[in-house]
C-alpha cells in the first residue's frame, strides 16, 4: 500500500493527523488555486479551510480510482463558488482591480503576468482547466473530472484558452519590439 | 515544452502565497473538532425501490382511469348509410382448385407417442414408489 493510500486510510479512521500530513503537499498549490478564483485573500484562506475540513469529512466518497488531487480540486472549486457568490453581494465585481488579490501577490513584472491575463480574457472554468493543465500537470481526463465536463468539452476549451493566452503572449512581444525600434 | 507552457509556469511560480503560521493552526484545530463521516447505509436503495414500484402502480392505475374516462364520455359512432355502389363492371369468376389435405395422421402419430410416454413415466412413478415404501 502507498503511503498515500495508508494516510487516506488513517484519515478515514478518524486521524485529523495523518490527514494533515496526507494534505500537506496540496495546501499551497490549492490556497495559489483558490486566490485566483476568490475576491481577497482572507476569502481564499477561508476556501482553503472549508476545502480541507470538507474533505476530510466526507473522504470515504473518495474513489482511489482517481487522482487524490482531482477529488480535492473538485471541492475547492465548489468552494470557491460559493464563498464567490456570496461575496458578489458583500463586496462587488471580481473585476474590480483594486479588490483583486492575485495583484497583490504577484512580483512586479515588465510586463502583465499570464495569469492575470488569463482571468481578463478566459471563462471561469476555461481558466481553472487551463491552471490544472499548466500549474498542476493534470491530464485530460482529470480536468474534466474536476469540472464535470467531457474530455472532448476540455479539449476543446484547453485548446480555445491556449488559442487566447498566445494570441496575448505574442502581442506583449510585438509591443516591446515596437518599443525597442521606437 | 512550449513557449506559452513555460511561461505559464513561471508566471504562476511568480504568484507568491503560502500558508501562514495562522491559517495552519486555524486549519488544524479545525479539522480536531472534525470527524469523518460514514458512508450512506444501503436501506436507503430498499426505500428507492419501494418507492419506484409505487409511483410506478400510481402511474398505471391513472393511466387506465383516464383510459376509461375516455371511452365512457366518448360519443356513440353514428351508423352512415351507405348505399350501394352501382355494379359498373362485371367482377371476373375466379376458378378454384381445391385439394384435400390430410393433417389427422401426424397427429394420431403424436398423441400415440404422447400416450407411450406417459405410459413410461407412470411405470416409473410406480417402481420409484414401490422401492421407496
Amino acid at each position: 500500500m502507498s503511503t498515500e493510500a495508508a494516510l487516506i486510510e488513517a484519515a478515514r479512521k478518524g486521524s485529523a493527523e495523518a490527514f494533515t500530513d496526507l494534505v500537506g503537499g496540496y495546501r499551497e498549490g490549492l490556497l495559489r488555486f483558490l486566490l485566483t478564483r476568490s475576491a481577497s485573500f482572507a476569502d481564499a484562506e477561508d476556501a482553503l479551510q472549508d476545502t480541507l475540513i470538507n474533505a476530510f469529512r466526507y473522504l470515504y466518497s473518495y474513489d482511489s480510482r482517481w487522482r487524490f488531487s482531482t477529488w480535492l480540486y473538485r471541492i475547492a472549486i465548489n468552494n470557491a463558488a460559493r464563498i464567490k457568490v456570496v461575496d458578489t453581494v458583500e463586496l462587488g465585481d471580481l473585476s474590480d482591480e483594486g479588490n483583486d488579490p492575485l495583484r497583490h501577490c504577484i512580483q512586479a513584472s515588465d510586463r502583465e503576468n499570464l495569469w492575470s491575463s488569463a482571468r481578463r480574457l478566459l471563462s471561469d472554468e476555461v481558466y481553472t482547466a487551463m491552471w490544472l493543465r499548466y500549474v498542476e500537470d493534470m491530464s485530460v481526463n482529470d480536468i474534466s473530472a474536476v469540472l464535470e465536463r467531457s474530455v472532448s468539452w476540455t479539449k476543446v476549451n484547453l485548446m480555445r484558452g491556449r488559442k487566447t493566452l498566445d494570441a496575448e503572449l505574442n502581442k506583449d512581444a510585438t509591443d516591446e519590439k515596437s518599443k525597442a525600434y521606437g | 515544452m512550449d513557449k506559452l507552457a513555460k511561461q505559464l509556469r513561471e508566471d504562476a511560480k511568480q504568484i507568491e502565497c503560502e500558508v501562514s503560521a495562522q491559517l495552519d493552526s486555524r486549519i488544524r484545530a479545525s479539522l480536531e473538532g472534525v470527524q469523518p463521516e460514514a458512508p450512506a447505509r444501503p436501506q436507503r436503495e430498499s426505500k428507492s425501490f419501494s418507492f419506484w414500484w409505487a409511483s410506478s402502480l400510481t402511474g398505471i392505475a391513472a393511466a387506465i382511469a383516464i383510459i376509461v374516462l375516455i371511452n365512457l364520455q366518448a360519443p356513440a359512432p353514428s351508423r352512415a348509410v351507405t348505399e350501394p355502389a352501382p355494379q359498373a363492371f362485371v367482377v371476373p369468376a375466379i376458378e378454384w382448385h381445391a385439394k384435400t389435405a390430410v393433417f389427422t395422421t401426424p397427429l394420431e402419430q403424436e398423441i400415440e407417442n404422447l400416450q407411450a410416454d406417459l405410459k413410461k413415466a407412470e411405470d416409473a412413478v410406480k417402481q420409484d414408489i414401490d422401492r421407496l415404501f
